[in-house]
């Protein structure tokens, strides 16, 4: 069961019950990202890799303190999918982890510098069985994960054990469509995009609405009997809604392009589940590849089974999950109802408890 | 081939039954009815139907843009082919 807005949103008045809040203004927590992304992490990604991570998640405990902001809408948004499942110390326990694990994400991108072995010999990749064997049929293979834990990354390294991999995704730094400046966008490519780029056999191809081109130039590459990787799990965007589907996710439903299955159902190239996921030391991951999953019957119905997969996945590490950042990423998949809707909700259930008082009385 | 084609966009990929009837000169590509997955579809109908495999090269808006383009690029795609296996024999 879900928990309502009621239960997550402190009453006025109610002070924080966490005795580390630090906030520090934006400004200067900008400043320190843009350092650390340009310098610091770099400069960790060089160190042996205990210390590198660990300091990762020390800077995640000082995010996960310096912004409240950020800090209390995940939580929020951890209690609001999940539910009851989730107590309120255990949702902030996880809020810690989210934060600890973008921090390593970022460590695990700046060690894919030159071969890729500094984070290659971390982490370990299982399952290449069922993509050789996928290959062999000669129809290519779609990897489809779900934006859990490094999952750029490990792209890059299944490409760099000698798979021929491109990727199709959108880059978070050209949200909106158009709407980022060339300087910031410059500088995301610079740290970011070319690092992992690098370790790709095409270039990423970003499915933005107008590119009508995408889905046609990723089944050449399947034709080409190569790897292409693929989340299953973007919040749709407003003029991807018409084709979106809706499925059981999560103990709700959620909102999805169906990509993945139109890709497959119109090449036959089969598609193999990944799961990606860090061990308890920070430093070691393990990228998990699933024998195929069927793709045939309905769109729906074949969805489904890729959601169920990442929906096994998610439960299994949630902290992992990237979407928990932010709530319109989850409003728009549908998880969580938008601000008028939780509004009407929140008063459907105070004239529910209402009603309940006065015939109780 | 026009009418193939354009029996096939009516019937399977037109979602907004304003646009219909759809004319052969109708844009595909303003009119949202070609977007990325419609496109995956298309080009699997013209496999199947004409034995066209559509290129990446091929991906331009002059040859999609309606369906006067698309059986231009299938008359030059067929035609090229042919004077292909001319040569080859």
């Amino acid at each position: 069961m879900r928990a309502s807005v009621t239960e997550t949103v402190p009453a006025v008045g109610q002070r924080s019950r966490r005795p580390w809040s630090i906030p520090v203004p934006g400004v200067l927590r900008a400043a320190e990202a843009i350092a650390f992304w340009l310098v610091t992490a770099p400069f960790l990604a060089l160190l042996p890799a205990g210390i590198g991570y660990r300091a990762a998640c020390w800077r995640g405990d000082w995010t996960f303190r310096s912004d409240p902001g950020k800090r209390d809408e995940i939580t929020n948004n951890l209690r609001l999918v999940l539910g009851e499942e989730l107590g309120g110390q255990e949702a902030e326990r996880m809020t810690r982890e989210v934060f600890r694990q973008r921090n390593c994400w970022i460590i695990d991108v700046m060690r894919m510098r030159g071969n890729g072995r500094g984070l290659g010999k971390l982490v370990e990749i299982r399952g290449r069985e069922h993509l050789d064997a996928a290959l062999a049929g000669g129809k290519g293979a779609i990897l489809c994960s779900s934006h859990q834990g490094s999952f750029h990354s490990s792209f890059s390294l299944i490409h760099a054990s000698g798979y021929p991999v491109t990727s199709i995704g959108r880059w978070w730094w050209e949200f909106p469509p158009g709407g980022t400046s060339a300087v910031v966008r410059r500088m995301w490519e610079l740290v970011y995009g070319r690092r992992v780029d690098r370790h790709r056999h095409r270039p990423n191809m970003a499915p933005w609405p107008g590119r009508w081109q995408v889905a046609v130039r990723a089944a050449n590459v399947l034709r080409a009997n190569e790897v292409v990787t693929i989340c299953c799990d973007p919040p749709p965007l407003a003029e991807e809604l018409p084709r979106a589907v809706e499925v059981p996710f999560l103990g709700g439903s959620g909102r999805f392009v169906p990509g993945v299955v139109a890709l497959a159902q119109a090449t036959g190239a089969p598609v193999l589940m990944i799961s990606i996921r860090r061990l308890p030391d920070y430093r070691h991951q393990v990228v998990e590849i699933s024998p195929p999953v069927p793709m045939d019957g309905e769109t729906t119905v074949a969805f489904e089974r890729c959601a169920a997969a990442v929906e096994t996945v998610i439960r299994a590490h949630p902290a992992e999950w990237d979407i928990w950042y932010n709530l319109e990423d989850l409003i728009r998949m549908g998880l969580i109802p938008n601000a008028s809707q939780q509004a009407a909700t929140a008063g459907a259930r105070t004239d529910q408890e209402t009603e309940l008082q006065q015939s109780s009385r | 081939m026009e009418t193939i084609v354009n029996d096939y966009l009516t019937r399977e990929l037109v979602q907004d039954v304003a646009l219909l009837p759809l004319g052969d000169a109708t844009s595909l590509l303003e009119t949202g009815i070609l977007h990325s997955l419609s496109m995956l579809r298309l080009a699997v109908f013209l496999r199947e139907r004409f034995g066209v495999t559509v290129e990446d090269a091929d991906l331009i808006p002059e040859n999609f843009d309606s369906v006067d383009a698309i059986c231009a690029y299938l008359r030059a795609r067929v035609g090229r082919e042919a004077s292909h296996a001319g040569v080859r024999d």
